[in-house]
């Protein structure tokens, strides 16, 4: 089977230099807020400089992935001086600048007043930093090594407040994790070079698809390579630590869900040329990615604060993307990454709003639950919609929609828009039924519509999943709808109410994990006695901070 | 081996024991939802015992201490806000009263030697308040349940999860059956959770589990037995069992509360004694699986010297309540020196005002009102709970939701939803709510596609992108004006033609002339009109609050006050009311008109409403108003600049006003504003009393003349009403200050709201979180509210205000427990006299006044802080 691998071409070192460049730019802003404190008679840093250098550098952030985007999208491609230059790269740089320039200025005021300022912008930095690096990177082991990195700068940040034992808690269970998923990627270098004889993936890619025959040790490291991806994606049962770290604050969440849980994805993509050719991984991914998805949204209806139930959705999100990595719907994959991550950092950083929305929910008037009928009559139209718009985009491009992966996730789309176009819609007066079908309608057009465009960006053929594969994958989320369904037909029922502690205590995995995992590796103690909320006292105003007076803003 | 299986002893629960229970629930204050986050003293069911007393039971049940660390004390005497004259004051107090005035002086001055020790030896720290242990905090002492995690956090994390799923309405799509009742659900789950760790085995808990009884009261008889709590202990071990998991007692009290209030349709709820039956049930249940000896047997018998404690603690907290009694009085000396200067300045003429304006009571007002006084002197301002008196629910136009828009401790008696009539007569209203109704339909199908398991993958997928824009868009500035989310759902120019009104105010102009005429009579308002006045309802803009209720209008159920002042304006420039008003005495001149209007408090900007319906003979006068209101505005941003850290724009006006729009929609401040940080002083009294002299925005205001009233009754529907609502707020600011682990919510940084307005959690779990947040509190410097006791001044007959207390046991308790200071201003004369231990007490010679330290709260050094960063 023949693979398309780009780039191919050199990079011209200035290209290179623009490739890292944001990596460096936000390392060397990282370094310079860490300064003050060492050296308290050079240049004296407040809290509010280092705020305007945090704003600097994410701002050139995305100056810097922007225009590296676009060179890509003028056709300059390759890889050189150990970075690429690609689509799958340039995208996700611009992606991390955005969501990390959101992110610096919205902690800027929500964190004022806060201990230890200076110490949490000197990790996000740090972090970013990473990020930025693991994405720019053609080298596997700078790439493994900048992994690690993001979890250690992001340990920070999750333990901002070191005084909350759940804090500390959560956090270790993540550094267990993270250590194994380590573990995993240290593996999968080491036999990756053994196999391929280079740590420069470009090369790399080039060796595998011409050799006719791998060796073993490939397809071991491509395994470990989807063990790492899916440990880092917080899939169960290794996904207690991305529930309980909302011990951190608001932003770290937000970035945690938008910009780093979701590498595991990046990481695959990168490696789809190898990942296509080892069917075992692609078995782990999806049968683990389906259980994960299916499992943990059902979770998620039955949580009751709104943090906790946006880390479970990101759960079950991860899933769903680590599944279309492994039916080899690559640029599918990389739509949901970006997408998830744009909805649910704004989903976390706009947690506080949803009294207003609980508000204007009390204003509907509750309705009649739907039946059985009315959910058969939605799917029959939401297929129809999904027909309707695949045969447009077929007509408009012949070779649009034509895989079974595809077909499989339309399927889900179509079910998807039941709960838009089932038969309790027919009960809408006026204009508002036809405006529903248009814009269940548009849905579905939109999803087709953002698959061509991803696959000829990404230029990463989708390639024919096994087809025990794509049956699984079809079954599983036929049996999620129908549970979902009979949940809301009959929430009463003997069934549906014997399910409901199992899944309302997330099927107790995480205890089970804890018991076994910190009888290993057992968690430090807080580091200061759980007097933790009382105000800080006496009010002098002297903060733990290296403020020099005199320096104004 | 099982000797004590609970349920074996009785399933009868006795007289006593419901007592017990009923105690040790009604020491339990309610909390109000987010939507509704009005102020609460969580110390409500104590009033009827003294203050030191109180924390001294508070100490010992729950481990709570009722003010701050003594090093707080030691800083404010370091810094000079707290002197020796003030001790000596606070000392004299202490002493009264006394035979032999020699050995008064002699004792006081002992007493102030042993504060000046303390406030000067750093190592004197205060006297430990320790609750009496539980059970859990027993086996803590041996051994917690897993690394890292104690069995009080454990228990609290799993009854708290399993309130707040039962509880829940808005957040889970998928929920328990709660046919069974709180305790009983309770039951049912705790059995099927295969995540605990017993000692003897999950089998064994299945077994003590099915043998508790299936009634709450009875397990709660069933689970003392066990335990073996003597009769005479059981009400101390109740309440410390009770206040361990406080947050959802608050609720469940609160559910009580609405209910006995008769806003619900069941006439009483017991909720707060099913959560009491599985608390207690834990309690047993973990003594029962105790490991050998990790429970004393003497620890039943501590709850019988429960009360020795208590007593005991409070004795050592003396020189504390001192400490703050000190306080109180340096603050006091400043007010009452301020409204000495004032009373000089003599009272307004009869002549007709120009412009009437009626503020709500709140503390931001002060600001505001002086601000308005000095910007424009044909204005004369009033002060009265921003409800207006009106006893009223609102329901928005076709929504299903109703919510009361008057205090919590009323109930609402009037619905009021808006009407509007198109110009050829056709009622506009019942189509815009049939508009809306499927508007709304609409939007809840795009949450159901967005939010069930099955969709949102997909949803992510085609219009996850879409959030790129709204992430850029909120991250930029905006100064865009409030939009209300009462109006979601509405055409845009729906909202013009809307307006609030009282149902009947057409058909039966009778009733609504008896309304308006007592409301007129309450506030004060019944002569001498000005052609134009204004009722000025407030409201708080903030964005991605959780607490945003909390800065609105209190009195207004937590809401803005919008829909008051206009129903009130409408009310009364209607000639039908005005006719039946003016049978009933209170005569409204033709060419007077009411304006309805909503300060901002977050802004200070003043939005006016039905300005259409202003008489074209006012438009002058309406335009000097806005002007005036305008530079009122500009100068209240300017004062509260410095406090919100914008300091450096108060010399340019329009940047300030920029600023403070922007913050008000900024998606990230945790200040928006301070809210009613920094309260301390409730003044009854004429404007002239109060007008001229700068109250810091500290004070409530509230006008009161009694030569209007004889008989007293507006002034005993002010010492019942209003005085309770600002010892409400001064108190939750005060506990959610002392201890914001029990009384506030924490850190904003942390905080997840449960079942979509309930609460919030801070963190992952843990207890649900009621009061104020840190943020609301401190600055990240410095407290920016003083916990002071409120300091209350009535200008009236000493003989009035002790009529109504008399009458009333519930003031007579917040005044003679000392949960408040109060004072009389003589009318005459302008002296005030304090009421303490139950005479009048002259304040004045003795007391030293110090008028020279400024009032505001912030030391010097914070605003150089602030500038330079």
């Amino acid at each position: 089977m023949s693979f398309l691998v780009s780039p191919v071409s050199t990079l011209p070192l200035w290209h290179a230099a623009l490739v890292l460049a944001p990596a460096l730019v936000l390392g060397l802003a990282a370094a310079l807020v860490g300064r003050g404190r060492a050296l308290p008679l050079s240049v004296a840093v407040s809290v509010n400089a280092a705020w305007r250098t945090a704003r600097g550098a994410a701002t050139a952030g995305v100056a810097l992935a922007l225009a590296a985007l676009v060179l890509v999208a003028l056709g300059q491609q390759g890889a050189g001086f150990g970075q690429r230059a690609d689509p799958l790269g340039a995208t996700v740089m611009l992606l991390v600048a955005f969501v990390g320039w959101v992110i610096v200025r919205y902690s800027q005021r929500y964190l004022q007043g806060e201990r230890q300022e200076l110490h949490y912008v000197r990790w996000l930095l740090a972090t970013l930093a990473t990020v930025f690096l693991v994405v720019a990177t053609n080298n596997v082991l700078v790439l493994a090594l900048a992994w690690m990195g993001t979890s250690l700068a992001l340990h920070h940040l999750l333990v901002f407040f070191k005084e909350r034992p759940a804090a500390v808690m959560a956090a270790h269970k993540k550094f267990i994790v993270a250590r194994l998923a380590d573990l995993c990627m240290a593996g999968a270098v080491l036999l990756l070079y053994l196999a391929f004889g280079t740590l420069s993936m470009d090369a790399m890619f080039r060796v595998a698809t011409a050799l006719p025959q791998w060796p073993m040790s490939a397809h071991a490291a491509v395994l470990l390579l989807a063990l790492a991806a899916l440990l880092k994606c917080a899939q169960l049962p290794f996904h207690g630590w991305l529930i309980q770290v909302m011990e951190a604050p608001t932003p770290v969440s937000a970035l945690l869900h938008a910009g780093i849980v979701n590498l595991g994805g990046f990481v695959l993509i990168r490696f789809a040329p190898l990942v296509s050719q080892v069917p075992s991984a692609q078995v782990l991914l999806v049968v683990v990615g389906t259980t994960t998805a299916v499992l943990a949204s059902l979770v998620m209806t039955t949580r009751i604060s709104v943090k906790v139930m946006l880390a479970w959705s990101t759960c079950a999100q991860m899933g769903f993307m680590l599944m279309q990595c492994g039916l080899g719907a690559w640029e599918m994959a990389l739509l949901h990454l970006l997408a998830h991550s744009l909805y649910k950092a704004h989903a976390f950083l706009s947690a506080g709003g949803v009294v207003q929305r609980s508000m204007v929910a009390q204003m509907t008037a509750v309705q009649q639950p739907g039946s059985w009928g009315t959910t058969l009559l939605g799917m029959v139209a939401g297929t129809g919609m999904v027909l309707a718009a695949g045969g447009a985009w077929s007509a408009l491009l012949p070779a649009a929609v034509a895989s079974p992966a595809l077909w499989v996730l339309a399927g889900i789309v179509a079910l998807a828009l039941v709960p838009l176009v089932n038969g309790r819609a027919l009960a809408l007066g006026g204009w508002r039924l036809p405006a529903l079908a248009a814009g269940a309608f548009a849905v579905a057009f939109a999803y087709f519509g953002l698959h061509v465009l991803f696959s000829a960006w990404l230029r990463v053929p989708m390639q024919a999943p096994i087809t025990a594969l794509w049956v699984l994958v079809a079954l599983a989320f036929v049996g999620l709808f129908a549970l979902q369904t009979q949940i809301v037909v009959a929430p009463r029922s003997p069934v549906i109410q014997t399910l409901y502690p199992w899944f309302y205590g997330g099927l107790f995995l995480d205890e089970k994990f804890n018991g076994i995992a910190f009888r290993l590796w057992p968690p430090g103690q807080p580091t200061a006695p759980p007097v933790v909320h009382a105000i800080p006292v006496p009010v002098s105003s002297t903060r733990n901070l290296p403020i020099v007076s005199g320096v104004s803003a | 081996m099982n000797l004590s299986a609970p349920s074996m002893l009785s399933d009868v629960v006795s007289e006593t024991l419901v007592r017990h229970i009923n105690t040790a629930c009604a020491r339990i204050a309610p909390t109000w939802p987010l939507d509704q986050f009005i102020a609460v003293n969580p110390y409500w069911g104590w009033l009827n015992q003294p203050i030191e007393a109180v924390g001294g039971a508070l100490g010992s049940l729950a481990g709570s201490r009722l003010m701050l660390p003594r090093s707080w004390f030691q800083a404010e005497w370091a810094a000079g806000r707290l002197t020796h004259a003030h001790l000596c004051a606070a000392a004299e107090h202490a002493g009264l009263p006394h035979e032999d005035e020699g050995e008064g002086a002699a004792q006081a001055d002992a007493l102030v030697r042993e504060l000046v020790v303390v406030l000067e030896d750093v190592r004197v720290a205060e006297p430990e308040s320790k609750r009496l242990p539980l059970v859990t905090d027993l086996r803590d002492a041996v051994a917690p349940p897993r690394p890292g995690l104690s069995w009080a956090e454990l228990v609290t994390h799993q009854v708290s999860q399993h309130c707040a799923a039962y509880f829940d309405e808005q957040q889970a799509a998928w929920g328990m059956d709660p046919e069974a009742g709180l305790y009983g659900t309770w039951r049912q789950q705790l059995v099927l959770d295969h995540g605990l760790p017993w000692q003897k085995g999950r089998a064994d808990l299945v077994a003590q589990v099915s043998e508790l009884p299936t009634d709450a009261r009875a397990s709660i008889a069933s689970s003392l037995a066990g335990l073996r709590v003597d009769p005479q202990g059981q009400q101390a071990y109740l309440s410390a069992v009770l206040l361990s998991i406080g947050g959802w007692a608050a609720w469940c009290a609160y559910l009580r509360w609405q209910a006995r209030l008769g806003t619900t349709e069941a006439a009483d709820d017991d909720h707060i004694e099913q959560l009491l039956a599985i608390r207690l049930a834990w309690e047993w249940l973990l003594y029962h699986d105790a490991p050998m000896d990790s429970v004393p047997g003497t620890w039943a018998a501590q709850w019988l010297l429960a009360d020795h404690a208590a007593a005991a603690l409070a004795s050592t907290q003396r020189i504390d309540w001192l400490l703050q009694h000190a306080l109180e009085i340096a603050e006091q000396q400043r007010v009452i020196a301020r409204l000495m200067q004032s009373a000089a300045q003599g009272r307004d003429g009869n002549a007709r005002p120009a412009v009437q304006a009626l503020f709500c009571i709140d503390v931001r007002s002060e600001v505001f009102r002086r601000a308005l006084e000095a910007a424009d002197a044909g204005v004369r301002t009033r002060g009265f709970a921003g409800f207006f008196g009106l006893p009223i629910a609102y329901q928005p136009l076709g929504g299903a939701l109703t919510r009361p828009q008057l205090p919590g401790l009323l109930a609402p008696a009037l619905k009021v939803t808006e009407t509007a009539m198109a110009s050829d007569g056709i009622p506009l209203a019942s189509a815009l709510a049939i508009r809306r109704q499927g508007t709304l339909q609409w939007r809840e199908r795009w949450a159901a596609f967005k939010s069930a398991p099955s969709s949102g993958f997909s949803f992510v997928e085609s219009l996850g992108l879409l959030y790129g824009g709204k992430l850029l868009g909120s991250s930029l500035a905006s100064d865009a004006a409030p939009r209300r989310w009462e109006d979601t759902g509405l055409p845009p120019r729906a909202a013009v033609v809307l307006r609030p009104t009282l149902p009947g105010a057409d058909s039966d102009a009778q009733a609504a002339g008896a309304l308006a005429h007592g409301i007129l009579r309450a506030i004060g308002l019944v002569d001498n009109f000005a052609p134009l006045v204004l009722l000025a309802g407030h409201g708080s803009q903030s964005a991605n609050n959780p607490h945003a209720a909390g800065l609105e209008c209190g009195a207004c159920g937590g809401q803005s006050g919008e829909v008051n002042a206009r129903v009130l304006a409408d009310l009364l420039n209607r000639p039908p009311v005005r006719a039946e008003v003016a049978a009933l005495g209170i005569d409204i001149p033709a060419d007077t008109h009411f304006l309805p209007a909503l300060h901002n408090t977050t802004t200070d900007d003043v939005l006016l409403f039905d300005v259409d319906a202003v008489p074209a003979n006012l438009a002058q006068a309406l335009q000097a108003l806005t002007l005036s209101l305008a530079a009122a505005g500009a100068a209240a941003r300017a004062e509260r600049a410095t406090n919100l850290g914008l300091g450096a724009l108060v010399s340019n006006a329009a940047a300030l006003h920029q600023a403070v729009r922007e913050r008000a929609n900024d998606w990230s401040q945790v200040r928006p504003e301070w809210g009613l940080a920094g309260n301390a002083s409730f003044i009854v009294a004429p404007r002239a009393r109060t007008k001229n002299i700068d109250l810091a925005g500290r004070s409530f205001l509230h006008d009161y003349d009694h030569r209007l009233d004889p008989a007293n009754t507006v002034l005993t529907l002010i010492m019942t009403a209003p005085m309770v609502v600002t010892n409400w707020i001064n108190l939750q600011y005060h506990a959610s200050t002392v201890d914001n682990r029990r009384y506030g919510s924490g850190n904003k940084l942390l905080h997840n709201v449960v079942g979509g307005h309930i609460g919030v959690f801070e963190g992952n779990g843990g207890d649900l979180r009621i009061g104020l947040p840190l943020q609301s509190l401190h600055d990240g410097e410095c407290l920016r509210h003083t916990p002071l006791r409120l300091s209350v001044y009535i200008e009236a007959p000493h003989a009035a205000i002790e009529s109504v207390m008399v009458g009333h046991a519930g003031v007579r308790d917040l005044v003679n427990n000392r949960w408040l200071h109060l004072f009389c201003i003589d009318p005459k004369s302008g002296l005030v006299s304090h009421y303490w231990r139950g005479a009048w007490r002259e304040w004045g010679q003795s007391s030293p006044s110090s008028v020279e330290l400024p009032i505001a709260v912030a030391p010097a050094s914070l605003h150089s802080e602030v500038l330079s960063r």
